[in-house]
C-alpha cells in the first residue's frame, strides 16, 4: 500500500497541514510503517498530479481529481495479499539434525509477533479508548483488530509449528535412547 | 511491592487418551493489585487449568502459588473456601445451577454473612456496576451472552475481592460487548484496584490489559521489553503499575 493514498484519503477527511497528516498516519494505520518522509514526498506527488493542492498555513486540501481518485481506489476490488515468508522456506528446507536451532527460530518469531501486539496495545493506550458504537470509533477499532487478526493467526501458526517440532524432536530422543539401549 | 498473587515454576500434567500432556511447564506470573493481565492462547492449551491452579481449584504438580505471600498449598479447606468466598471472585460463564434470577445470583456469595438484605444490596450495587440493574429480576436462558458476561462479573465482585480471576470473558461478543467487558475489567483494576487475570482466546480482548502473555505448549510467554518512550507532556501516566511476568525458560 504506498503513503500517497493514505495521505490522500487523511486529507479529504480534513484538510491539514504536513506535521498533522504525519501524526495521524502514525495513528491511524501503525502497522503499515510509514516514516514521515513518506507523507512529505507523497504530498509533492499529489500535488503535481493536481490531486490536492497547499492552502495558506502551509496546509493542503483535496481537489476534486483528488477525491475521485481516492473514490475509485476505495471501491475496487482488493488484491490478496502476498504470501512469502522466509520462515516457510526455511521450515521447508530444514533437516532433523537441524531441529534445536529451528525451534529458537520459530519461537523467535512467537516473540516478535507478541511484542508487535504489545506496541499496538501501546499504541492504542496514548489514546482515549475508542467507542464502537460511535462510526470513528468502530473505524478504529476495525482496522487495528484486523492488524491483531494478521498476529494472532501468525502466532496460532508458529506455536503449532513449535509444538510439532518439539514433539518430533522428544521423538527422536526416544528412538536414540531405545537404539542405545538395544 | 510483593505480587497479590504469584505463580512460581508451576508445571501441570495431564492423561489425554494414552498420552501424558505437560499443559503447563515451569510457569512463573505474577499480578499485582490494580494490575489487569491477560493470558492468551489457543483452545486447550490449559488457560483455565492455569486459572483453576491460581486459585487452587487444582493442585499443581510442581511449583508454588502464593496469595498475600501465603502458600496456597498449606491451607485448610475452611481457609481456602473463606478466600474463595470473601477475597478472590472467581468468574466463569457457566451460570446458576438453579433457575435463579440474577439478582438472586449475584447475591449469593454474600448470604451467609449478613443476612439477605445486607446481601442484595450489594447484588444490586454489583449490578450496577457492571451496568446490567436492568438484568435484575432476568432468568439465565434470557440473557445474551454479553449480559451473562457482564453478570458473571458482577458474580465475581459482590465479595469486593482482591483478586478477580475471569476465564474466557469474552467468548462469543461483538465488538462492542467485547470492548464493554474488557472496558469493564480494566476499570476495576484502574479504579477499584483490583488484580485482575484473565484467559482468552481472541486477541483484541487483550487490548486493555495491563499486561500481555501467550500460553502455548506448557510455555507462558511474555512479549519483550520495549523501551518506554516519554508520554507527550499533556498526557497523564497511564494507571497499572510494574509486574514481573515471565516463563523461566524465557528469562534463562
Amino acid at each position: 500500500m504506498s503513503a500517497k493514498i493514505a495521505v490522500l484519503g487523511l486529507v479529504i477527511e480534513e484538510p491539514s497541514p504536513a506535521h498533522r497528516l504525519t501524526a495521524k498516519l502514525r495513528q491511524r494505520l501503525s502497522s503499515a510503517e510509514f516514516v514521515d518522509s513518506n507523507v512529505y514526498s507523497a504530498l509533492a506527488r499529489l500535488e503535481r498530479e493536481g490531486l490536492v493542492r497547499a492552502r495558506e498555513e502551509s496546509s493542503y486540501e483535496a481537489t476534486e481529481e483528488g477525491v475521485r481518485h481516492f473514490e475509485q481506489w476505495l471501491f475496487a476490488s482488493s488484491s490478496a495479499p502476498p504470501l512469502r515468508d522466509e520462515l516457510h522456506m526455511k521450515i521447508a528446507l530444514c533437516q532433523p539434525q537441524n531441529l534445536p536451532r529451528m525451534i529458537e527460530l520459530v519461537y523467535g518469531q512467537e516473540l516478535v509477533c507478541l511484542g508487535r501486539v504489545q506496541e499496538l496495545k501501546k499504541s492504542f493506550e496514548r489514546i482515549r479508548p475508542p467507542d464502537p458504537s460511535r462510526w470513528s470509533g468502530l473505524v478504529m477499532v476495525m482496522v487495528r483488530d484486523a492488524e491483531l487478526a494478521f498476529w494472532e493467526s501468525r502466532l496460532g501458526w508458529l506455536q503449532g509449528v513449535r509444538e510439532s517440532l518439539e514433539n518430533m524432536g522428544a521423538g527422536f530422543q526416544d528412538a536414540s535412547r531405545r537404539q542405545r539401549e538395544a | 511491592m510483593k505480587p497479590l498473587l504469584s505463580l512460581e515454576g508451576v508445571g501441570k500434567s495431564y492423561l489425554r487418551g494414552a498420552h501424558r500432556v505437560r499443559v503447563l511447564k515451569d510457569v512463573t506470573l505474577e499480578v499485582g493489585a490494580g494490575q489487569l493481565v491477560a493470558v492468551w492462547g489457543k483452545r486447550g492449551v490449559g488457560k483455565t487449568t492455569l486459572l483453576k491452579i491460581a486459585a487452587r481449584l487444582e493442585r499443581p504438580d510442581q511449583g508454588t502459588v502464593r496469595f498475600e505471600g501465603v502458600d496456597m498449598a498449606k491451607l485448610r479447606e475452611a481457609e481456602h473456601t473463606r478466600l474463595m468466598l470473601e477475597r478472590i471472585g472467581w468468574v466463569r460463564r457457566a451460570g446458576p445451577k438453579s433457575d435463579l434470577r440474577m439478582m438472586d445470583y449475584v447475591a449469593l456469595p454474600r448470604l451467609a454473612e449478613r443476612g439477605r438484605r445486607h446481601a442484595y444490596g450489594l447484588a444490586r450495587e454489583a449490578l450496577e456496576r457492571v451496568g446490567m440493574s436492568e438484568c435484575a429480576g432476568q432468568h439465565w436462558g434470557s440473557l445474551s451472552d454479553g449480559e451473562r458476561s457482564l453478570v458473571s462479573i458482577a458474580h465475581g465482585i459482590v465479595r469486593a475481592p482482591k483478586l478477580l480471576l475471569v476465564d474466557d470473558p469474552t467468548a462469543n461478543l461483538d465488538v462492542i460487548e467485547r470492548e464493554q467487558v474488557t472496558q469493564l475489567l480494566r476499570s476495576l483494576a484502574d479504579d477499584e484496584g483490583m488484580a485482575v487475570l484473565i484467559t482468552v482466546p481472541d486477541m483484541p480482548a487483550v487490548m486493555r490489559a495491563h499486561h500481555i502473555a501467550s500460553l502455548s505448549g506448557g510455555r507462558l510467554s511474555t512479549p519483550p521489553q520495549l523501551p518506554e518512550e516519554p508520554l507527550p507532556e499533556d498526557e497523564e501516566e497511564p494507571p497499572g503499575k510494574v509486574i514481573q511476568l515471565r516463563s523461566r525458560e524465557q528469562s534463562a
